[in-house]
Order: structure tokens, then C-alpha cells, then sequence
């Protein structure tokens, strides 16, 4: 950017505010036969800004996979409505082909299981360069990018672990491998879900670094998918909190962390365990969250609530703006 | 090229002993196969009535048939026809089932019933007799015979490919490679296939020996290989009438048939191992 900052101007206030690359609006997912379908995730909007961390909170069943992967149009099986513009293009309105085209190249996406997610038969070294090679770079400069990314995400030995198979890797090496994979098309964006769910809290600390330093060398957006608050605190700008297939809360990290608005923002924080406190038990939210089948009226948080009063088993809160600079779902709020 | 060199050597150390002599032994029988036909004497294609029957000896290893021809030489010979009829019949069904079973996993679901419902159909009807009525049809030969196994034993490859390749794109490696902007085409051919074929490779070794014998049937019953042909089925139905005092005209076909499929078996199993990386050490 080559906007000059007057003397005095908030400084922060321009950092924040970045050139929008994601604009997810009204996001509708529904799954089922017509006339029987259930909406998993129901009009979610928020924005990504270019080089911008952002964290989509929720427990399992939130929906907030569904949701990673309904932009990046991976489940066949789901209807989704509603606009997702990624760089002046609608995702939801391009032909198969084009969306092919976008993925690996614009968007890369990594997933939870790094066991699973490197074909056991190809090389690692094959793998992190099959998306150059797909789009006709040649084997010597694929395998030199290869390399490269590999580098960069600090696989010690790359050259000679090109050619290794994906079971002569560790967890942790294989995630970054996975991401090697995800990265090597230069995307502007990556979405990565619950990358480091299945490492151990050491390495997945590790890999949390790396991400973290590659997305500010390189000015990469991550959206980054979790339920792990733990996590989201030292990596995201920005986060979101999903429940029930709405997003209750959004607000910048320091924000929402020092005051969270929500009730569910509430419980969640209070659940994570803290060095600096001892308590002789976690406090945690009581009971679970709805079937998407059988979600109740009103705000779908409310049987779980302690402050929930009548209006919120009868009407679904709007969003309100808060004077934190967020956003929340509540009718604690809205009525103000 | 030192780097191929030293990338092939390495490739060889990584066998055992054992596996090389498996290797050696299929190398040796294809050899024979390739060159077989050109080295025998023209005397196994003629009779020769002073010397019919003749027990192994010297100047006859194996013995001499009914028509006085050396068996082993008509082995050699003979070993082009069993042996690559068989590979073909093999290569071309397997082929088949492989083309409808990666259709009916990417394909419409209608595409799946329509093409598992045909093969299902193909499954139910006795093969060797199908078989029997095509080369029937289409003229007694070797050709009909290959034609006719070729088109009759691709259903069991396809509804046992299709099955694993289903599970297979379940594998999140799949996904993954999806969201690096794979093609579907690319995606079957050298993700879903390949990390598919390791149910097929073991009953390749099995269709090998199986097939050999269903070839050599039809030529028993007169529809495959005809005589004076030395394909080893022929060789074992025309030598049949006589084992109480020839054992050797139907016993030493049938030991090459056996040694072949022994040796397809163990290669399909070294190649087992080779193939999943994890299993080799």
C-alpha cells in the first residue's frame, strides 16, 4: 500500500482495516432432499482482509468445517446460497473447472489428519510439486519450488526427503508436508481445518510458529478452523466464534479475549485451562449443542444459557454492533 | 548417465536374494517364450512313426507324443502361445474391468447400477461356457479363444476394483489432493488407481494359472489352439488317450504349466511388497 499516514492518524486503524479478499455473505448450507432439508449454517457473513489471521471458533457440529469447505466448494452433497467473492469473483456461481483452477493456485486448504491426507504411494517430493506440475511447470523447476517451500517450513534434509514416502515421516513433519503442499502454489489464501488437532501440544505449537511466520513474510490470509481456544490466542487477528450454525461473536483476538459479549464466548474462555489460576474444577457450559435437526427456536443458545430471559426461546437476535469494535448475536445486546 | 546407474543399482540392492531368483525364473520363461519358436526344430510340426511314444532319454529329454515329436522342444515352442495367450487374455480383461470400475466410481450414479448390474449379469453365467459359445461363433482358434476369455472374465476385476477404488476416494488424501486443484481424470488415474491395485495384484497370479488352464480346455474341447499346435493345453488333451503308457506326454505339459503359474504366483507377491512402501525394508 502506498497510502501515506499523517502525522497523529490512528496507526493501528489502518492496520486493521486491510483490503477485503474474502467477503463471505449470507452463507446458507443446507443438506438433504428438497423437501426435507436441514440448514446446517444459517447466513453467515464476515470478511477477510488480504494477509489478515482469523479464527472460526466452534465446538464439533457447529458447523465450521461445513463451512470451510462450502468455500471451497468441496461437498457435493450440501446447497449452498448466498455470495462468497473471493477477489471480485462469486465462488458459488463459477463452472467446476474454474473452481479447479483457483484451488491450490488462490486458495490452499489443509486439513485435520495429517496421516491421511499425503497419498501413501507418491514421493513426498512428487506430492508438494504436483500442483506446479498440473499447471505445466516443468519436473526441474516444480521440484526446485519443492524444495523451496520445504525449506521454508524447515524440513531439515529436504533434498533427500524428496524422495521419501509419506510413512518414513513423522506427525508433525507430515503436516508439513501437507502444508508444503497447500503453500507451494503461492495461494493468497489458506484455509487451514483444525491443522494441528491431531499433533501433540509441542509440535502443534511448532507448526502453529511456522504457519504464523510464513503468513507474515508472504502476506497470506489464514482462516484458521478450530475449537481449541488455546491455540487461537497467540495466531489469529481476528476471531469468530460459531455455535449452532450462526457466528454469535466476532471481534479482534485482544478484544474478545479480555471481554468476551456472548454467553457462549463467556463459557468457552472460562473452560480453558489457565497457568496463572488454580481452580479445583474447570467451569464449563452445561449440556450439548443442538442436532441441526432439532435446533430450537429462537436463539439456538438459549437452553444453555444462564441469562437467557423469554424473548430468547421466541426470537432469533439480530447482530449488533458493539462499541468494542465487534460484532454479537444476543439479545442482551440488541435491545441497547 | 552415472546418476540412472547408481539410481538402478540401488533399485536392484533393494531386492533379496529369493526375489531375484523369482525375477530370473519369469525372465527365463518369457525368454523361452520370445525365442522358443524360433530355435525348435522343424521336426515338431511333422510326424515321425519309427520313434512314437518314446520314454525320456538322451536324445529325447521329456519323451516323444504319439507322433513320434520331441515334448521338449514342442514345450519350448509351445511356450509362445500358452504363455503370451494367457498374458493377453489377462491383459485385456483386466484392462476392461478397469475401465468400467473407474467409470462406475466417478461416474452418475445410474452409470454405477447400469455398469455393476451388466457385470453382475457377466458374474452369473458359467464363464467357460460363454466363452465356449463366442470362439464357437466367432471360428475355432487361438484368437477366438483369447477373444472370447478376454470378454468374459472382466466382471470379477470390475466389481472387486470398484469396490476398493469406492473406499479409496473415502481416503482424506483424496480431498487433499482436490484442494490442490487435481483434476477428476488425473485424481482416478494417479491417485485413486494406483492406491487400488493392490487387491487386483494378487489375484492377477491367481488369473494367470486359472486362465492357462481355461485356454488349455478350450483347446481340449476344440475351439482354442487346434492340433498339430504345440500350445501345452492341446499338448496335455492330445496326449490324454495314452498316459497309462506315456505319463510323460501329459505329465510334462502339465509340469510347465505348473512351474509357470508357481512362478507368476511368487513374482505377484514380491511385486506385493514392492509396491506398498511401508512394507519394504
Amino acid at each position: 500500500m502506498t497510502m501515506v499516514l499523517k502525522r497523529g492518524e490512528d496507526v493501528a486503524d489502518q492496520v486493521h482495516r486491510p483490503v477485503p479478499l474474502l467477503n463471505v455473505d449470507q452463507l446458507c448450507i443446507d443438506i438433504g432432499a428438497r423437501n426435507a432439508s436441514v440448514r446446517i449454517v444459517d447466513k453467515v457473513s464476515f470478511t477477510l482482509g488480504k494477509g489478515e489471521r482469523v479464527a472460526l471458533v466452534g465446538e464439533s457440529g457447529s458447523g465450521k468445517s461445513v463451512t470451510a469447505q462450502a468455500l471451497m466448494r468441496l461437498n457435493p452433497r450440501v446447497r449452498l446460497s448466498g455470495r462468497v467473492d473471493f477477489d471480485g469473483a462469486d465462488l458459488l456461481q463459477l463452472s467446476a473447472g474454474q473452481m479447479a483452477a483457483l484451488r491450490g493456485s488462490r486458495i490452499g486448504m489443509v486439513f485435520q489428519d495429517p496421516m491421511s491426507s499425503l497419498d501413501p504411494l507418491m514421493t513426498i517430493g512428487d506430492q508438494v510439486a504436483e500442483t506446479l506440475r498440473i499447471r505445466g511447470i516443468g519436473r526441474q523447476e516444480a521440484r526446485r519450488r519443492a524444495l523451496e517451500v520445504l525449506d521454508e517450513l524447515k524440513v531439515e534434509r529436504a533434498v533427500e526427503r524428496l524422495e521419501s514416502y509419506p510413512h518414513e515421516f513423522s506427525g508433525g513433519m507430515r503436516q508439513r508436508v501437507v502444508l508444503a503442499m497447500a503453500l507451494v502454489g503461492e495461494p493468497d489464501l489458506l484455509i487451514a481445518d483444525e491443522p494441528t488437532t491431531a499433533l501433540d501440544v509441542r509440535v502443534q505449537e511448532r507448526v502453529l510458529d511456522l504457519l504464523d511466520e510464513i503468513s507474515r513474510r508472504r502476506g497470506l490470509a489464514v482462516l484458521l478452523i478450530t475449537h481449541d481456544m488455546g491455540i487461537v490466542a497467540g495466531f489469529a487477528d481476528r476471531v469468530m466464534v460459531m455455535y449452532s450454525g450462526r457466528i454469535v461473536e466476532e471481534n479482534e483476538a485482544a478484544q474478545l479475549f479480555r471481554e468476551p459479549q456472548h454467553p457462549y464466548t463467556r463459557g468457552l474462555l472460562e473452560a480453558v485451562p489457565r497457568a496463572d489460576r488454580t481452580v479445583d474444577r474447570l467451569p464449563s457450559i452445561n449440556g450439548a449443542p443442538p442436532l441441526p435437526s432439532s435446533r430450537p427456536k429462537g436463539c439456538h443458545f438459549h437452553p444453555r444459557c444462564d441469562r437467557a430471559t423469554g424473548v430468547c426461546s421466541a426470537e432469533t437476535p439480530g447482530e449488533t454492533f458493539t462499541p468494542l469494535g465487534g460484532r454479537v448475536r444476543c439479545h442482551l445486546y440488541g435491545a441497547g | 548417465m552415472t546418476a540412472g546407474l547408481q539410481t538402478a543399482i540401488r533399485r536392484i540392492a533393494r531386492f533379496s536374494a529369493y526375489e531375484l531368483t523369482v525375477f530370473a525364473v519369469v525372465v527365463a520363461l518369457f525368454l523361452v517364450a520370445l525365442v522358443g519358436p524360433l530355435l525348435a526344430p522343424p521336426s515338431i510340426y511333422t510326424s515321425n512313426m519309427l520313434e512314437t511314444l518314446m520314454p525320456p532319454s538322451a536324445d529325447h529329454w521329456l519323451g516323444t507324443d504319439d507322433q513320434g515329436r520331441d515334448i521338449a522342444w514342442r514345450l519350448v515352442a509351445g511356450a509362445q502361445l500358452s504363455l503370451l495367450a494367457t498374458m493377453l487374455v489377462v491383459i485385456l480383461y483386466s484392462a476392461i474391468g478397469m475401465l468400467v470400475a473407474t467409470l462406475a466410481t466417478v461416474g452418475p450414479r445410474w452409470a454405477d447400477e447400469l455398469l455393476m448390474r451388466i457385470s453382475d449379469i457377466g458374474l452369473s453365467l458359467p464363464g467357460l461356457v460363454v466363452a465356449l459359445g463366442i470362439a464357437t461363433v466367432l471360428g475355432p482358434s487361438l484368437q477366438s479363444g483369447i477373444i472370447a476369455l478376454a470378454l468374459t472374465g472382466w466382471p470379477m476385476t470390475a466389481r472387486i476394483l470398484r469396490t476398493t477404488m469406492r473406499q479409496t476416494m473415502e481416503q482424506s488424501f483424496v480431498e487433499g489432493a482436490t484442494v490442490l486443484g487435481v483434476s477428476r481424470t488425473r485424481l482416478m488415474l494417479k491417485h485413486v488407481l494406483p492406491n487400488s491395485l493392490d487387491v487386483l495384484i494378487v489375484k492377477w497370479a491367481g488369473d494367470l494359472s486359472y486362465t492357462m488352464l481355461i485356454l488349455a480346455g478350450l483347446s481340449f474341447i476344440g475351439v482354442g489352439a487346434q492340433p498339430p499346435s504345440p500350445e501345452w493345453g492341446a499338448m496335455i488333451s492330445g496326449a490324454r488317450s495314452y498316459t497309462s503308457i506315456a505319463w510323460w506326454a501329459v505329465a510334462a505339459p502339465g509340469a510347465a504349466i505348473v512351474i509357470n503359474a508357481v512362478a507368476f504366483a511368487l513374482l505377484a507377491d514380491i511385486l506385493q511388497v514392492h509396491r506398498d512402501p511401508s512394507l519394504r525394508s
